[in-house]
């Protein structure tokens, strides 16, 4: 059990090595500066917003106790969404502060998303099931809102309202790998804190409580600092797809679900994979740039069948 | 030790009545067995016991506080519960469940481990500690959740039907094991389907039969009470007959006459 887990763990840290280097061969000081200001923040980006994908896909599949939960099931990714397309039909060159104001409205809709859902999840009458459907609740709401912007928009914005949505690793440079990752590693160290009270939950809510799990507060803080997270990815990135759904079920099927190594082992896989899967998107269409949330998706659904076929067998 | 009492609780859920001013103590060191008719209230009353459920008036009382008030740690220092599912869906091993169910303790991982094996050895399970839950029986799976109870080291158990869905030798088996725990000194309130079981705690005469009916107390009486079979046979609504075996009586079920 430990030796799967330590290949897995070497498996990833190839994967993000071949990533750096794969690519057109680059020779002299572009090829240089390519390398080292181009690929290596984008890479690094890649990291970040994979790990916490994954990480939180985990947090809310324990927490919610449904397989199929994910980063985006309290609405986060539908209010980052809203904010996208409110910026875009605004104007989307403008800047806040240095940040493009897009990103900005994004991350802000993402919590105000979240927020919705996770005061009601701290109320201690709250069953988790109730949670996940004050979370699809807000979903809808929010996909609606963001319909009526669309509605409303110029074609112009609606092509960078559809660009948006695929979901990409943009070139942020170092700068925004140094705005991201403050917030990614707090939320996903904290989250990795949780650790014990959320193997409790394993065996049922309820059970949970009996044994000492302050449950209100263990869902505040799961859903606060998941949410902050993927709110901070979402508005870098746009919607991900599957990586927080597929990843931890990967972990679970190839190490088992103590929380002790699914939940760091989550972290390190989903940061190796969509960087791997960022690579595939800059590689497979020869001098074009496909959307990494096309590849995350074409990749993640097929897996996600085989795995469960697997599983069933 | 504190002790478990309900004082005059009620529990409604929107208009309907699930515990109607029910006020019942459990002193240290004492077992209780708790019947009645299948939605009498008895699980909403372990629930309420729990702080899973909040009393619409009254109060559950551990010593001298409210089981509500009470921070969730400290609680589960007192009271532990075997519930009558545990949810099994996360292919995680018997050892880090139980493992797990040491959450109240302060302690490192290895710690929470070592009690763990020994939990599982206590309710004999230690030859699938490293099985995952979603492969096991469920028998296996009563267990490692019986295991987890006891790994809990609280002062007060409360058990929901603990002899569910188990054959018969494994239902003696779990009736020994809860009387293991109580003659160590630990109170017991069980809820239980078949009285005769509870020949297998030792020491029998010592146990209080408590019947619940629509919510409220029926009746409060002895194990070994001459009355008892009556009263179940009033609590269930059927004619109870008493059975002398040779070393202990059994209160069994008329077979109804033909209408």
């Amino acid at each position: 059990m430990k030796l799967r887990t330590l290949l897995v763990a070497i498996a990833c840290v190839l994967l993000l090595l071949a990533s750096v280097l794969l690519g057109p061969d680059l020779e002299g000081a572009q090829g240089q500066f390519i390398v080292w200001q181009l690929r290596v923040p984008r890479v690094l980006v890649g990291m970040l917003v994979g790990a916490t994908l994954a990480l939180v896909g985990a947090v809310f599949q324990a927490l919610f106790q449904n397989p199929l939960a994910t980063s985006d099931t309290v609405g986060t990714t539908a209010g980052a969404t809203v904010g996208a397309l409110f910026a875009l039909a605004l104007d989307s060159s403008r800047t806040v502060q240095g940040l493009p104001l897009v990103t900005v409205c994004a991350f802000g809709g993402a919590l105000t998303a979240s927020l919705l859902v996770a005061s009601f999840a701290s109320s201690r009458a709250a069953h988790s099931s109730d949670v996940l459907l004050a979370g699809i609740a807000v979903t809808l709401a929010t996909s609606a809102l963001a319909s009526g912007i669309q509605y409303v928009s110029d074609s112009r914005a609606l092509f960078a309202a559809t660009q948006w949505s695929l979901g990409q690793l943009p070139q942020v440079g170092y700068r925004g790998v140094l705005l991201l990752a403050p917030l990614c590693a707090l939320c996903c160290a904290l989250l990795l804190l949780l650790t014990r009270p959320l193997q409790a939950f394993a065996l049922g809510e309820d059970l949970a409580h009996s044994q000492g799990v302050n449950v209100p507060r263990l869902r505040l803080l799961a859903l606060g600092l998941g949410s902050l997270g993927v709110a901070a990815c979402v508005a870098w990135c746009g919607p991900i797809a599957f990586v927080g759904l597929i990843v931890p079920h990967l972990v679970r099927r190839l190490l088992g679900a103590s929380y002790r190594v699914l939940l760091p082992m989550s972290l390190c896989v989903g940061a190796a994979l969509l960087v791997t899967c960022d690579a595939f998107a800059r590689l497979i269409v020869p001098g074009r740039e496909l959307p990494v949330g096309i590849v995350t998706a074409a990749l993640g659904a097929p897996t996600l069948v085989l795995l469960v076929a697997r599983g069933r067998r | 030790m504190a002790e478990l009492e309900f004082v005059d609780l009620s529990v409604k859920l929107a208009e309907c009545t699930l515990l109607d001013r029910i006020t019942l103590r459990i002193a240290p060191g004492e077992l209780v067995a708790l019947v009645g008719p299948n939605g009498a209230g008895k699980t909403t009353l372990l629930r309420a016991a729990l702080g899973l459920r909040a009393p619409s008036s009254g109060s559950v009382r551990l010593g001298n506080s409210a089981v509500g008030k009470l921070d969730a740690r400290s609680r589960a220092a007192h009271i532990a519960w075997l519930p009558q599912h545990i949810r099994a869906d996360e292919p995680v091993t018997s050892l880090e469940s139980v493992a797990a169910a040491r959450f109240r303790f302060r302690e490192s991982h290895a710690q929470s481990r070592s009690a763990a094996e020994r939990a599982l050895a206590r309710v004999g399970a230690s030859a699938y500690a490293e099985r995952r839950v979603t492969e096991l029986s469920g028998g296996e799976r009563q267990r490692v959740a019986f295991a987890c109870l006891v790994a809990q080291e609280a002062e007060i158990l409360l058990f929901d039907e603990p002899a569910n869905h188990l054959d018969l030798a494994q239902q003696l088996d779990v009736y020994r094991l809860l009387g293991e725990l109580w003659r160590e000194g630990r109170s017991i309130l069980c809820i239980n389907h078949d009285v005769n079981l509870l020949h297998q705690v030792g020491d029998a005469a010592r146990v209080r039969v408590v019947g619940l009916r629509s919510g409220s107390l029926v009746f409060d009486a002895p194990f070994d009470a001459p009355t008892l079979p009556a009263q179940l046979g009033n609590l269930f609504g059927i004619e109870m007959d008493a059975l002398q075996g040779s070393e202990q009586r059994f209160i069994v079920a008329r077979s109804r006459s033909r209408p």
